[in-house]
């Protein structure tokens, strides 16, 4: 595993939109404890910015009412959080056990040798992210790989070409 | 509930206090269970696993000591194979990452995995892939460096900051052994009690930047003391050394336990005045404005309070109560006015709710228990007629009036600090500081507290007991003294100097003794 | 020998629509369950012989008798829908095709431990699938069957859904209460155990997904119906999770107490490619991995399982053959636990990253004949001196490979390791 711990600041302050702000303030009432809010509210930073930034962390920390540092903790604790900016098309290969089995390699080869992409980098031109990831729970359908949050399955270099593609231009695969 | 419970450790049935974990239980019968992570002021975290311990018969046969609650009929077992490879191994863990930085690093000689390697483990290492590499020499702010190899993650560093000072400054950042302690960026340790967690610190992790690479640990004497910075009267460990050609100096203060004072820390401002004795000290005599030696400047001090017509004697509250004493039967004995007036010892609102108090003087305590006044009103009054102020220790520029602007009246300082007081003085005693002597003070909690001198300087000072004798007091010694606030102070009629307890003694200042409900 | 308990209505279109759940059987307990008492409901459930369905295999029923009574403390419910033990994918069925069954079951359970809130914890990966099991849970609400009076009773279930985001280590049932509290997956020591102490303070039943799924059909068709399945000491079915080197992988229900190597060769196909069986991982990473030789006598119920020194878990199965670098599997798997250790305690955080790089140098060719019974001995210094148990599904696991494919690992060492398929 690497290092988390090194943030970034994205430059300027942060503040929920109005839409995350009443998801949190309806999430509030749902936990008696105030600290429970952490957790879904990097979720919500994520979706509003893509990552998780310094300025982010120091506002989630303050709306709650917590410690900075126990919001930079779970931040750096939870590795779907993306601490930098991704890239448009976020590829995690799930290289866990089946997975590693039936061929996670060759698909991880492939976005090396074809995209240059290495784990945990983005692209050049911004367009894709890679990350190695464990088990992702569809061991039965391996090799999966997750883009933008969905799972493909079955996988092998050629689906994965298709896959890019059409998300590339724009489509849902 | 009974006060103790019997339990065996390692086949033996030993007696100890009931309602503790099986850490201070046995602990309190002189049986280490060796331990990293746990800290009473802290509590048990569990993450070291250095404590644990086999129970016969018990389910599970294996636990944390500091997890486990003494309980009558436990059998305990330490010495078996078990539990030393467990602690070898505990200590391999801890190692095999571990940077070799000893021979740079302050905590040598004073260093859990040091001495634990010695008493537990003596296995050589058998890690032979890369270590893992972490931030060092990190600057956390509150003058506190961060080494994170060297840190074995007990935490109590964090806890330090969320439980105690509730500022919450540290964490543990990442998982796995990537896991190390940050501050969040820009927001770096920013509280009154910071250093205590360079105490707190089992090994080199955090160290102070104040004594970071300033004196080996095993050169220093480690003499018991009372920080003198305010009213609390904190204990703690007055850690001085001589080294060679040079003269003994203090390195440093850390805590010292006391649980009727200060629990098991200090504040940074306390822990800082080790600088006041050391730097900016009085060393030279004056008399009449002439440096002389030390006899003829209290033979010539002695004849001018013989001469004078109005005499008054200001004490600071931060004298020990025996000078204080000392100081109160010369006055009298001279009819010399007496006051103790220095309200600008008192920082209003400096205070928190913790262990910082507002009055930054020692023993003011002790002023209302000896009657000695300390109204502005009786000073000013004394010294519109008087011709000679004599301020023992007491700053009377920190309250507002100009030293040098004392009209008629001549000014001498029989004291250990240099301040505008004691540079405007004509006549000047330097006497050894609280460091350097011995004597009783009085908290704000109304506890009596001994202390008893540690450091001994190459020429050392005259105490000021002896100066006082020397200008005609009736007491020899400390024990002349205690005779007399035995017999004729009332709040100390029952005190036997002999049989003070190690914590200090809680007196009642009110003439009603505590009825017990 | 596949049978439809659980998976009744996955194969229905829409069955995660409340109309569509409710027309094949939805919410028809609550009735009966409401004119039950709590305890009834309890005895009910130990009388079926219901065992966690998360891998401990810990006896639900009784599991929530450990509450204290007369505390003046909130009781609550935490679902582990975290799902994250590799070889397990099987939660996730019940979350997509009949998340009413779920709710179905959380009302069941926080009706009989008198609990009236409900937290399902479900893994950070889970997205799409936290979407439908959210949506299906807004129709519970709208449709009365939660908030403050389900199906018109007085008794109040309000149930939160709380996302993880990836931590393997928040499976484990304390790690999961941390992380609801808003903090690292740090797992707790116990005593004290979370029915006494657990989330926020207060007592707590944990229970995985699939569990509490199966409680409706308990309370509507009885225990003995659910004992008809299985064997007398493992009974129910389970929702298997066969992958690996087989011709058809997949999710299966079928009831305990089946022989193993049948259902992989009738359910499941058999080894494909025409290879040979090498080894099976009979329930998840952390159960020690069985030779084909072994694998032939066993049958999947814990009982059988104990018997082989291995164990039930969560009834993923993986299949090895005769292509698979047993050695570099086991590197496989020792980075897994070893990127999901949570660091809190010495032995796992520093001694998995240890193994890690033992093993690497193994594979590289710079390993000696040492390191092998080293890595033996440092799974036995590690395993059961920590917080938790990750570290033991760890060296379990490890251990069973190296014990029992030692030949493997030594031919890396004396270099002369057979060339295997790049995998």
């Amino acid at each position: 595993m690497s290092n988390r711990a090194e943030l970034m600041e994205s430059g300027k302050p942060f503040a929920f939109d109005a839409e995350r702000d009443a998801e949190f303030e309806r999430l509030a009432k749902r936990y008696p404890s105030r600290d429970s809010l952490i957790l879904p509210s990097l979720w919500l930073v994520q979706d509003q910015q893509g990552w998780i930034s310094t300025e982010a962390i120091a506002y989630v920390a303050d709306r709650i009412g917590t410690f900075a540092s126990q919001v930079y903790e779970v931040a750096t604790f939870y590795t779907m959080y993306h601490l930098q900016p991704k890239g448009k098309i976020h590829i995690c290969v799930c290289r866990t056990l089946s997975c590693y089995l039936l061929g996670k390699q060759q698909i991880v080869d492939y976005l090396h040798n074809e995209l240059g992409l290495k784990p945990g980098q983005i692209s050049e031109d911004g367009l894709f992210s890679l990350e190695e990831v464990e088990c992702l729970g569809h061991c039965g359908s391996a090799p999966v790989v997750q883009i933008n949050g969905e799972f493909h399955e079955n996988m092998n270099v050629d689906k994965l070409k298709e896959v890019l593609a059409t998300l590339q231009s724009g489509g849902r695969s | 509930m009974a006060d103790t419970i019997k339990l065996s450790v390692n086949g033996v049935e030993v007696e100890v206090p009931a309602g503790k974990n099986l850490i201070d239980a046995v602990a309190a019968v002189g049986i280490e269970i060796p331990h990293i992570c746990y800290h009473p002021a802290l509590g048990a975290d569990g993450n070291c696993r250095m404590c644990l311990v086999e129970i016969e018969d018990g389910r599970p046969p294996l636990v944390a000591a500091c997890k486990t609650k003494a309980a009558e009929g436990m059998k305990v077992r330490l010495d078996s194979e078990k539990i030393k490879k467990i602690q070898r191994d505990i200590m391999e863990f801890e190692l095999i990452n571990h940077p070799i930085d000893c021979p740079i690093c302050d905590q040598a000689g004073e260093c859990i995995l040091q001495d634990y390697y010695v008493k537990y483990d003596h296995a050589p290492s058998r890690m032979r892939v890369p270590q893992v590499t972490k931030g060092k020499k990190m600057d956390f702010g509150g003058g506190v460096v961060h080494d994170q190899e060297r840190c074995v993650l007990c935490a109590r560093c964090v806890r330090f900051t969320r439980l105690i000072t509730k500022t919450g400054e540290l964490g543990i950042v990442n998982r796995t052994d990537q896991a190390r302690v940050n501050i969040f960026p820009g927001r770096p340790l920013n509280n009154r009690y910071a250093l205590n967690v360079v105490d707190l610190c089992p090994v080199g992790a955090m160290t102070s930047k104040d004594f970071r690479f300033r004196q080996r640990a095993w050169f220093l004497t480690k003499s018991k003391g009372i920080c003198h910075g305010c009213s609390k009267g904190c204990n703690i460990y007055i850690d001085h050394n001589r080294e060679k050609y040079k003269d003994d100096i203090i390195y440093r203060y850390r805590p010292r336990h006391n649980a009727l004072v200060n629990g098991y820390f200090i504040c940074d401002a306390g822990r800082m005045t080790y600088k006041l004795e050391n730097e900016k000290r009085l060393r030279m005599p004056l008399a009449a404005g002439q440096q002389v030696d030390l006899e003829s400047a209290v033979n010539a001090l002695k004849r001018r309070i013989d001469q004078a017509d109005k005499l008054v004697f200001l004490v600071s509250p931060s004298c020990s109560l025996e000078q204080m004493r000392a100081i109160q039967q010369l006055a009298t004995h001279k009819a010399a006015v007496l006051s103790g007036y220095s309200e600008g010892y008192i920082q209003k609102g400096d205070g928190d709710d913790y262990l910082i108090q507002d009055d930054k003087s020692a023993n003011r305590a002790a002023f209302a228990l000896l009657g000695i006044d300390e109204s502005k009103d009786t000073l000013t009054a004394a010294l519109n007629e008087a011709d000679l102020l004599i301020s023992f220790g007491n700053d009377l520029s920190l309250s507002g009036m100009v030293c040098t602007a004392l009209g008629k009246t001549e000014l001498a300082f029989v004291g250990s600090y240099a301040n505008n007081c004691a540079d405007a003085a004509s006549y000047l005693l330097p006497v050894a500081s609280y460091s350097e002597d011995s004597g009783s003070i009085i908290n704000i909690d109304g506890v009596l507290q001994r202390y008893g001198a540690a450091v001994v300087k190459n020429e050392p000072l005259p105490s000021m007991l002896q100066i006082l004798a020397q200008l005609g007091g009736a007491f020899g010694d400390v024990q002349a003294v205690w005779s007399d606030l035995n017999s004729a102070v009332e709040a100390f009629n029952k005190v036997d100097l002999q049989n003070i307890p190690a914590e200090g003694l809680a007196l009642t200042v009110s003439e009603v003794d505590n009825v017990t409900a | 020998m596949e049978v439809k308990i659980l998976s009744a209505r996955f194969d229905i279109a829409d069955a995660n629509k409340l109309e569509v759940a409710k027309e094949h059987g939805a919410y028809g307990t609550l009735e009966k369950l409401f004119a039950m008492e709590p305890a009834e409901v309890t005895e009910v459930v130990k009388a079926s012989g219901l065992r966690g369905r998360g891998g401990a295999g810990f006896p639900t029923g009784l599991k929530w008798t450990f509450l204290p009574k007369g505390l003046d403390k909130p009781v609550y419910l935490a679902v582990n829908s975290d799902e994250s033990e590799p070889a397990t994918f099987k939660d996730r069925y019940i979350l997509v095709r009949d998340p009413h069954m779920l709710i179905e079951g959380i009302i069941i359970c926080c009706y009989a431990i008198n609990s009236h809130d409900a937290y399902i914890y479900i893994r950070g990966e889970y997205i799409s699938q936290a979407k439908i099991l959210q949506a299906a849970i807004d129709e519970a609400y709208a449709a009365g069957y939660l908030g403050d009076k389900v199906a018109g009773h007085d008794f109040r279930v309000d149930v939160t859904v709380h996302r993880g985001a990836g931590a393997y280590i928040c499976g484990e049932e304390t790690a999961l209460l941390e992380s609801i509290e808003g903090k690292k997956g740090q797992p707790r020591s116990k005593p004290p155990f979370p029915a006494v102490e657990g989330l926020y303070g207060c007592p707590t039943i944990i229970n995985n997904v699939q569990s509490i799924a199966s409680l409706p059909f308990i309370i509507e068709k009885g225990a003995d119906a659910y004992k008809a399945y299985g064997t007398e000491k493992s009974p129910g079915t389970h929702l298997f999770g066969i992958s690996g080197l087989v011709k058809k992988p997949g999710m299966y229900e079928l009831p305990l107490g089946l022989p193993l190597v049948e259902v992989i060769d009738k359910v499941a196909g058999g080894v494909r490619d025409g290879r040979k069986l090498k080894g099976i991982i009979p329930g998840g990473s952390s159960t020690p991995v069985l030779t084909a030789d072994e694998a032939q006598s066993v049958t999947l119920d814990y009982e059988s399982m104990a018997a082989h020194k291995t164990m039930f878990g969560s009834g993923g199965i993986v299949v090895l053959d005769d292509t698979v670098d047993i050695v570099k599997l086991a590197e496989n798997l020792v980075h897994f636990y070893y990127h999901e250790s949570c660091g809190q305690c010495t032995p796992c955080r520093e001694g998995l990253g240890w193994m890690l790089k033992i093993l690497g140098a193994i594979i590289a060719g710079k390993g000696k004949a040492k390191d092998i019974d080293l890595l033996l001995e440092l799974c036995d210094n590690i395993e059961m001196k920590t917080v938790c148990v990750l570290s033991a599904a760890c060296t379990m696991s490890l251990r069973s490979y190296l014990n029992k494919f030692r030949s493997e690992f030594e031919a890396y060492v004396a270099n002369t390791a057979s060339a295997q398929p790049v995998m």
